[in-house]
């Protein structure tokens, strides 16, 4: 028999938190050793004690009303703040409609179109304002098939009435969702003052 | 694996590498709340609540104190789901909380009153028993509930975790962010200290009958 006992040891023994060859040294002498026994079985008799006395005393059955409390302070919450989902699409939503502007304006500076009439004397001839272009959003939508890209093809025309620079302006977005993109097509009438008509040529 | 790898490292006495984790059952549900639906948070109390209430009314002994620290303990959760890692075990998270709620309630409220619970939880003994064994089992009770109550706060939680919620050692130290070796540490001198208050309370006990 080993003559140091082990009763540092079995706190840790009682639930098998030593490691192995702790554990069979343990075991080894609580096979020989009366007074270690005697603690050991104490030790096991207050775990029982333990676990005995703590059984929750609540009803197994559904907390209703702890729930009810629970989910009626969440609710009381949330309203005050919008929804995650709601702020991301309203940012899609101005991020797009400023990629348009932003596209509109580099478009408008290209082909030289004045945002606003010059001061001064009135020109010679009127200057004719470009009519907004209609605007179409082929947007998908749920249950629907996503629409394939739109390539813009001008119409063919007259080579003297239009000239290669003249096709439509394309601006295509894809937005974050794979099945949504926006297309938006654009073209101009040629202002009398920039650009050589047929009437001026004969 | 290959098959064969097992028995090979085995027989070469290494271990095995830990399996993949499984995926966490809740997280559908705290995918979605975060999303910002209310209603699933309802059904992801009703997978857990038992767990929280037992645990709270463990540590702090106390049934009405208890469903404070579960009700607490969820709009914590509610309010901080963002923070949450998505991988990580939900309940393991959700435990952490619940462990800090009934420490700053047990800190709030002082030392421990000893309650004597009523005897609802004796309705099934009384039927089979006399009146004096279960006065006594009624009295054994409580008192094990105040050698747990006597307990400094971090032996109580660790022991509480440890040997009555069933987690693994290094569960614990998971939990309570702290060492394994902190956690066997306390759980064996709490578990010490339980047992020196169950020999007191014998030996003072006419006839030594608990």
């Amino acid at each position: 028999m080993t003559t140091t006992h082990v009763l540092d040891q079995l706190p840790l023994w009682i639930e098998g938190d030593l490691k192995s060859p702790e554990m069979a040294a343990v075991e080894a002498h609580l096979a020989e050793c009366p007074r270690c026994q005697e603690a050991a079985a104490q030790l096991r008799t207050s775990q029982g004690w333990l676990r005995e006395a703590l059984a929750p005393p609540f009803d197994p059955a559904p907390q209703h009303p702890l729930r009810r409390r629970v989910m009626d302070r969440i609710r009381a919450e949330t309203p005050t703040k919008p929804a995650p989902g709601l702020v991301r699409r309203s940012a899609l939503l101005a991020a797009c409609t400023a990629s348009l502007l932003i596209g509109f304006n580099l478009w408008r500076q290209s082909h030289r179109i004045p945002s606003v009439l010059p001061l001064g004397p009135a020109p010679p001839e009127a200057v004719e304002q470009p009519t907004g272009p209609a605007l179409h959003l082929p947007l998908a939508t749920h249950g629907h098939p996503a629409p394939r890209a739109i390539r813009a093809r001008p119409a063919p025309r007259p080579e003297a009435q239009a000239p290669p620079q003249d096709k439509p302006a394309c601006i295509e977005f894809q937005t974050a969702d794979p099945s949504i993109r926006i297309i938006w097509l654009a073209q101009s009438k040629p202002q009398p003052g920039t650009r050589p008509s047929l009437e001026d040529k004969s | 694996m290959f098959p064969g790898t097992e028995a090979l490292l085995m027989e070469a006495g290494l271990n095995l590498p830990p399996a993949a984790p499984a995926p966490d059952p809740l997280e559908p549900l705290i995918r979605r709340i975060r999303a910002g639906e209310v209603e699933p948070f309802e059904e992801l109390m009703a997978h857990t609540e038992a767990r929280i209430l037992a645990l709270a009314w463990r540590i702090l002994g106390d049934r009405h104190l208890a469903e404070d620290a579960a009700q607490e303990t969820y709009l914590r959760v509610f309010r901080s789901l963002h923070t949450f890692r998505l991988g990580e075990r939900f309940e393991a998270w959700l435990i952490r909380i619940a462990v800090n709620v009934c420490n700053d309630l047990a800190r709030k409220r002082g030392p421990l009153p000893v309650r004597m619970e009523t005897l609802e939880a004796l309705e099934g003994d009384a039927a089979i028993m006399n009146a004096e064994e279960t006065a006594l089992l009624q009295q054994r009770r409580a008192l094990v509930r105040q050698a747990l109550a006597q307990l400094p706060q971090a032996e109580r939680a660790a022991l509480v975790l440890r040997d009555l919620e069933g987690h693994s050692t290094e569960e614990v130290a998971r939990i309570l962010g702290v060492r394994p070796v902190t956690i066997r540490s306390q759980v064996a001198s709490a578990r010490s200290k339980v047992q020196a208050f169950c020999a007191r309370l014998i030996q003072a006990t006419p006839g030594g009958r608990l």
